[in-house]
């Protein structure tokens, strides 16, 4: 009886490390000691928390992004459209009037609506390539930007600063100052988005992006409204890209319509990286967490290695080859053992 | 009492009439046969029933009163299911995902798992109990698919259910579990449609059957008042009243090897496979279904890297770890799965059939058009395809024409041995005589050997001169003369009898 359950167990973890998503666990660990041994002050709670704040943007836009890989679909506008968000808000925001800043926020939203709306328009009704649908769009979410903010600035409300740090609005009671010194708000930003996800894909609109990304013909014939669903899943994207540019706008107190354009791809390759498939409906939307982590940690590793400065750019790109093509490697392995146990 | 009546339906898809007057009628807790050859009109009348298509002109009344469904989900609210033909499930869902998939139950805000693997465990027990059900369905063979695809129209609790060839990918017990599983739906009042090509089922579960042709309904019969009569019927989806039964001429066999294949493994999928090919042979590879026959094609085929053998052409050692080795010995596979493995389906006939010539060593450096044009219009008036020119987008035209355009592709090369994985699968009786008669021909003339792998037995017995009979991917049984007949290939197929295997055990 014992010696079943021992097998059976066995078999369950078999089947676990031979997950592509193991392996991008595996990766992670593996920069994650790098980083940590590279990075004398790595476990203080000051670096720890300048960690959270510089990589939390890029997991909340692998985590949107991811959603849309997996509805079928690529958002190229992303990097645009965080820009846009964080030109908007700064345009409406009144630095003396802290009322502005909750227009600006109800704004933004519906801003941020619109642009999932317009995308998911695209790619699901008018069924026109998402590739080509976000690059149209990354243009005139920029040309939006720049209308509104031709140079960076802006300005921002007071109480903003609390997307970045609790510590620095005045007038904040001290417990919150105490637990937003342990606890940033860039983390709570990635913990909300999480939660948001973790909601979502318990909902039937989760499992049908699910499906609608494997094979969009058989959901169809199934009753499902894709074009909806795709619609959905860019709005999903949207309301990630927003969480970032609310983050970003605490952090600088401007806009800039530049700023989220080296984001995109990052973004699509944190996604990749964290084990999402290109081709849409496998993957997991907490990996592209892993994956935005584990290209921040690539970063970290390139500047503390003291690799000059003009290599560093290839180093990365490289050492993330090398990373991915490690872990297709291991998942072909574990299919080769698996068929020979099975023989 | 009629639950459906479809009358005077028309559609057409561009330039291709497939429906130019179909007319159809259901009657509550019966099981309606829907027979008719590939490109009959058949399978897009019930589509057009289910919402898939919209009818050109035409109405459908259903219990009473008349619809005209947009999408298959307005059908499905009103009781209209469908078992479709080209799999529709999501393949990175499991089982019990996508049988209750665009019909979830909601517990308030959150999906109601438990019930949905409840619901599915019931269905899939009374159908095929050792399935699991919280397997992912690429994880699945073939028939497994297809059940786990009638378990989902069946969970919507239909009042009409379409099931359009349900039964080509089953083995002969799981069409037993099926028809069992149909008659009870039956007692309950589900009216049932069913199109298959294999007479017998249509003899045995069908209460009347309604016939088409050329886009058009020819006959109706209620077998309540008529006697079954599979000629007749066959003459009705024909259009010929003459039996034109090929007869088949043997001929001698020389000794000559062309293929040897000894002690070819694959994993757990292909166990000890050794045999020999003779020169103008055509060997036939039976079984029940997915007991390693496709394999064993895609393995010849090169396609599996890993595979170990020892292999002989001619005499001449040669390894099958890429498709382009074999290809290069003149080993060509023709595949079953038209829709994935044999067919660019966006492109034309004719980039269809010159693209194996591409790949060929020796090519000249501008494709000679006006040659292989005329080449590609030959083929297509030897296997008589149905197709409004050479250009015409291969996706396009009906199943068995594509099939012939996947055969026809490869039989312009001088071949060693040509593999044919099912090549008349789910392809019609007129459509599938004239494919046979042609590799038969080119066989004879052209003395190539073939081997076919066939899911019908039928199609083994007509025109196979020697069959290995495969089970749990190895070979158990080698027929041969007058041991080729149904009894025993079934016998061998279920290992009731023993017909000297050379490696069982």
């Amino acid at each position: 009886m014992n010696k079943t359950v021992k097998a059976q167990s066995n078999i369950n973890f078999k089947k676990l490390i031979s997950k592509p998503e193991f392996s991008s666990l595996l990766i992670l660990i593996i920069m994650f000691v790098i980083t940590a041994i590279l990075q004398t002050n790595f476990f203080e709670i000051k670096s720890i928390i300048r960690n959270i704040n510089a990589f939390a943007p890029l997991i909340l836009l692998s985590m949107g992004q991811a959603v849309v890989i997996i509805s079928g679909g690529l958002d190229l506008s992303a990097g645009a459209a965080l820009s846009l968000f964080t030109c908007v808000l700064t345009t409406i925001m009144k630095k003396n009037d802290p009322t502005t800043g909750i227009y600006a926020l109800l704004i933004t939203i519906v801003v941020a609506l619109l642009v999932g709306v317009i995308n998911g328009i695209g790619i699901g009704y008018l069924r026109i390539p998402p590739v080509i649908v976000t690059f149209a769009t990354s243009y005139i979410w920029l040309g939006i930007s720049l209308f509104l903010r031709p140079t960076p600035g802006g300005e921002a409300v007071d109480w903003f600063k609390a997307f970045y740090d609790v510590g620095a609005v005045k007038g904040m009671p001290e417990f919150i100052k105490a637990i937003g010194g342990v606890i940033p708000p860039a983390l709570v930003l990635v913990l909300i988005g999480c939660a948001f996800w973790f909601v979502i894909s318990k909902t039937r609109t989760g499992r049908h992006i699910y499906a609608v990304g494997g094979n969009s013909d058989s959901a169809y014939a199934s009753g499902i409204n894709t074009a909806k669903i795709q619609m959905i899943a860019c709005i999903i994207n949207s309301i990630f890209i927003l969480l970032a540019a609310l983050f970003f706008v605490g952090q600088n107190q401007s806009g800039d319509a530049r700023m989220g354009d080296p984001m995109t791809l990052k973004a699509i390759a944190a996604a990749v990286v964290g084990g999402v498939a290109l081709a849409g409906g496998r993957g997991s939307v907490y990996f592209g967490l892993v994956g935005a982590l584990i290209l921040s940690f690539v970063n970290k590793i390139i500047f503390f290695a003291n690799i000059p400065n003009a290599y560093q750019t290839l180093v990365g790109g490289v050492i993330v080859i090398v990373a991915i093509a490690g872990s297709q490697a291991y998942t072909l392995y574990n299919k080769r053992a698996m068929l020979k146990e099975s023989k | 009492m009629i639950i459906l009546e479809a009358t005077g339906i028309k559609k057409r898809f561009g330039g291709v009439i497939a429906l130019s007057n179909g007319n159809l009628k259901c009657q509550k807790g019966k099981i309606t046969g829907l027979l008719g050859a590939n490109g009959s009109g058949k399978s897009t009348i019930s589509k057009i029933i289910t919402g898939v298509y919209s009818a050109d002109a035409g109405e459908i009344k259903y219990e009473g009163r008349i619809v005209k469904y947009k999408n298959p989900n307005e059908a499905r609210k009103d009781g209209i299911a469908m078992v479709f033909q080209n799999l529709s499930l999501v393949a990175d869902l499991t089982v019990w995902q996508n049988i209750v998939l665009g019909a979830e139950e909601k517990n308030g805000l959150f999906l109601n798992d438990e019930s949905a693997k409840e619901l599915s465990k019931e269905i899939i027990d009374q159908l095929l109990p050792s399935l699991d059900i919280n397997k992912k369905v690429y994880e699945l063979n073939p028939g497994e698919m297809q059940i786990v695809e009638i378990a989902k129209a069946i969970s919507n609790r239909p009042k009409l259910l379409i099931l359009d060839e349900p039964t080509a990918a089953l083995e002969q017990e799981q069409v037993k579990s099926l028809f069992n599983y149909m008659r009870k739906l039956a007692a309950e009042g589900v009216a049932m449609i069913f199109t298959s090509h294999r007479m017998w089922e249509v003899m045995e579960i069908c209460d009347d059957v309604t016939i088409f042709r050329n886009g058009m309904d020819v006959a109706t019969m209620d077998f309540s008042k008529e006697c079954k009569d599979p000629e007749k019927i066959i003459s009705y989806i024909s259009g010929d009243t003459k039996k034109a039964k090929v007869e088949k001429s043997r001929k001698v066999l020389t000794d000559e090897t062309v293929l040897s294949i000894k002690d070819l493994n694959y994993g757990k999928y292909l166990k000890n496979i050794s045999f020999e090919l003779r020169k103008g042979e055509i060997l036939g590879i039976g079984g029940l279904a997915g007991q390693g026959q496709n394999e064993l094609m895609l393995a010849l085929a090169g396609n599996y890297h890993g595979v170990r053998c020892i292999a002989e052409v001619k005499g001449k050692r040669v390894k099958l770890n890429k498709p382009a080795n074999a290809i290069r010995n003149n080993i060509l596979l023709v595949p079953g799965d038209r829709q994935q493995e044999g067919l660019f389906l966006k492109h034309s006939v004719y980039t269809n059939m010159i693209f194996p010539k591409m790949a060929l060593k020796h090519q000249p450096l501008f494709i000679p058009r006006k040659k292989y044009r005329e080449e590609c219009e030959q083929i297509i008036k030897t296997l008589s395809i149905k197709t409004h020119s050479i250009d015409t987008i291969v996706n396009t035209l009906s199943g068995g024409n594509q099939q012939k355009v996947v055969v026809g592709k490869w039989l312009s090369f001088d071949t060693n041995v040509l593999l044919l994985a099912d090549p008349a699968k789910g392809v019609d009786i007129g459509a599938k005589r004239d494919l046979y008669d042609y590799i038969v021909r080119q066989v004879r003339e052209k003395n190539m050997s073939v081997i076919l792998y066939a899911s019908d037995n039928e199609e083994l017995i007509e025109y196979c001169d020697r069959i290995l009979i495969m089970y749990e991917g190895q070979i158990v049984a080698t027929l041969e003369g007058d041991d080729i007949n149904e009894d025993t290939i079934v016998a061998a197929s279920m290992r009731v009898r023993d017909f000297g295997g050379e490696h069982v055990g």
